[in-house]
């Protein structure tokens, strides 16, 4: 039980046992190649490589209430890398926070489930990003809410590596750490992929912590598929007093589906036999 | 001799030539923290323009609800965003080119389309710097009438900013507030009395034959330029036009009849007030003579305020030539 202000309300259980938060992201694999098939194409590689770190951000850390959403006092998290929906919609409906059967329409036309996650699906979808570089600058607004509300509420933005090639991620990153702003923690999806494909072919970014780290920022590298690795780490951010947190969490493009593993495609084509192998191997996969 | 400290040396304009004074009279500073005092919603965001935006009283008076976040104004927008979606009414300041084309994409994301009640204040509009073109605003009201949900407000002057910030807080929404700042050049402003409704312009002068629709610092060269007019036997009306987006309707039937209409703005001819009522004469079938007084699609430089509106056309004379082409002869 966190002691972090918020009294005794406790909106869902906490899931904390690495096995069964492993067990949670294999589902979410699972989801991801359902999402993406009916399409043939999609946010593949980057959902099968941050399910685990979903998987741990939703059910072991943020405090949030399927019954009662816009709940004041909850966590924020904002996908600043918005189009990353196959694993971020699994991941909602997982939680209960937005029906199953609703993201079924992941991408048809009509559907609040758009490739890029808007503020239509409701309030579990934070601020609509999309447009890259924006949400950390969102999420510095939230936390100077929360720390002005002193409630306890805390901020987590999700930024793709990529992403840090927009200078507005810099700025930000400037003012939160001459803020010392110890409600944020900033989650880098560093899967080394951006459209045009390797970040080093297109823009280097190393070293990415160290950038932190210059400025006013607590910061850590983690393995994004070490689970235990990453709730300690999780651990330490929240509780590292007069600095934002940054946890630079190295993921791997298709993790879990051996014959996608480290293929760098933005946008993975998922014909019927991909998928259908891709769900062979995530069911193949063994878990407690 | 001056004391040499960096508050008496300090200059807090860059709108004139030589040791500006300070204004007489903040209205925007002194009614914001009014506004402050009543509302604990109210936060107020700045990016390194403090005294050049009369932030400097909230600051002074509210310094848990006002931030200061540097050069930055693109990352401003976005904490805004993140303010007014937990709840607060974030007003953001800086000059009108850097508050608007500076950050237009997090405007149009993080505001408007979320209809969040971000209150965008500009100072310095159009032409009144000697900062030069970097610093000139001459497409921010079409920047900002582009974007759905965005209100868009500029009072006539200094003495209409009170009523136009209040208005701009009532709207439950977006809007953009452009400000003619007091500069210690005028004497003897006294806050207008009463409301400034949205949408809705102010007729200053009835119309006998035509009518000038102005906005911001034009009003007062309209006024003038429908007294020349009338001293050569043309009568035409005046009508303050404060609220850019949504425009009043009503200027479809005032207009309608009418010989000539012309508009005036410190801004680009393209996009803003004579782009606005030219778009709602023609959807109404409104024939008329019509003439557009603004910057004619050229960017400028630094000057004096009076050297630029001669130099770019926004005088009382070059809006009467305007209406008498725009009526034609006879």
């Amino acid at each position: 039980m966190l002691d972090d202000g918020r009294g005794d309300r406790q909106p869902a259980r906490r899931v904390r046992d690495p096995a069964e938060l492993a067990g949670i992201a294999l589902r979410l694999r699972r989801k991801v190649i359902d999402l993406v098939a009916p399409t043939g194409q999609g946010y593949v590689q980057q959902g099968l490589g941050a399910a685990d770190l979903f998987a741990v951000l939703y059910f072991a850390e943020l405090r949030l209430d399927p019954a009662d959403q816009d709940w004041v006092s909850r966590d924020r998290l904002l996908l600043s890398t918005a189009h990353n929906t196959a694993i971020f919609y699994a991941t909602l409906a997982e939680r209960g926070l937005v029906p199953t059967d609703a993201i079924a329409d992941y991408c048809k036309d009509g559907s609040a489930f758009e490739v890029n996650a808007s503020e239509r699906v409701g309030t579990v979808i934070e601020a609509t990003c999309g447009s890259l570089g924006q949400g950390l600058s969102v999420g510095i607004g939230m936390a100077l809410a929360a720390r002005r509300r002193q409630d306890g509420a805390r901020v987590y933005v999700v930024l793709g590596d990529g992403e840090l090639q927009e200078g507005q991620v810099w700025e930000a990153a400037l003012l939160a750490g001459s803020l010392g702003l110890d409600n944020l923690c900033l989650l880098i999806d560093d899967n080394r992929m951006q459209v045009e494909g390797h970040v080093d072919a297109v823009v280097k970014l190393e070293p990415i912590a160290g950038k932190f780290a210059s400025f006013g920022w607590a910061q850590e590298a983690v393995d994004g598929h070490d689970i235990p690795a990453l709730l300690a780490a999780l651990d330490r951010a929240r509780t590292t007093p007069g600095r934002p947190s940054c946890l630079v969490v190295r993921t791997l493009p298709g993790k879990g589906v051996p014959a996608l593993e480290g293929i760098l495609a933005h946008n993975l084509k998922l014909p019927d036999d991909v998928a259908a192998m891709a769900r062979k191997a995530l069911a193949m996969e063994s878990h407690p | 001799m001056t004391s040499a400290t960096s508050q008496s040396l300090a200059v807090e304009d860059f709108n004139q030539r030589g040791a500006a004074a300070a204004p007489a009279r903040k209205f925007y500073g002194e009614t914001l923290l009014e506004l402050a005092r009543q509302d604990p919603r109210i936060v107020c965001l700045t990016a390194d323009l403090t005294l050049s935006t009369e932030t400097d009283l909230f600051r002074d008076a509210l310094p848990g609800r006002f931030h200061q976040v540097g050069i930055a104004e693109a990352n401003m927008i976005g904490l805004a965003g993140g303010m007014a979606r937990s709840g607060e009414i974030p007003f953001v300041h800086s000059f009108c080119v850097f508050a608007t084309r500076r950050c237009y994409d997090q405007i149009a994301m993080q505001v408007a389309y979320p209809n969040l009640p971000v209150k965008i204040v500009g100072v310095i509009p159009g032409l009144t710097t000697m900062l030069g073109v970097s610093h000139q605003a001459i497409d921010d009201v079409a920047l900002m009438r582009a974007l759905p949900n965005m209100t868009a407000i500029e009072p006539s002057g200094p003495a209409a900013v009170p009523a136009a910030v209040r208005a701009a807080l009532a709207h439950d929404g977006p809007v953009y507030l452009r400000l003619k700042r007091a500069d210690g050049t005028e004497a003897g402003i006294v806050a207008e009395e009463g409301a400034l409704p949205l949408g809705r312009m102010r007729v200053l002068r009835t119309p006998g034959e035509g009518l000038l629709l102005a906005c911001g610092m034009m009003v007062e060269a309209s006024l003038a330029a429908a007294e020349i007019l009338a001293a050569e036997g043309l009568t035409v009306g005046v009508a303050d036009v404060p609220t850019l987006k949504p425009l009043d309707p009503a200027i479809a039937e005032i207009a309608t009849g009418l010989r000539a209409v012309v508009t005036a703005e410190n801004h680009s001819i393209i996009g803003g007030l004579g782009s606005a009522v030219a778009e709602l004469l023609m959807e109404a079938g409104v024939r008329t003579g019509f003439r557009r007084v603004g910057v004619r699609d050229v960017f400028a430089e630094g000057g004096t305020t009076p050297y630029l509106f001669a130099r770019y056309g926004l005088t009382a004379e070059a809006i009467a030539q305007a209406y008498r082409d725009a009526r034609g002869g006879g």
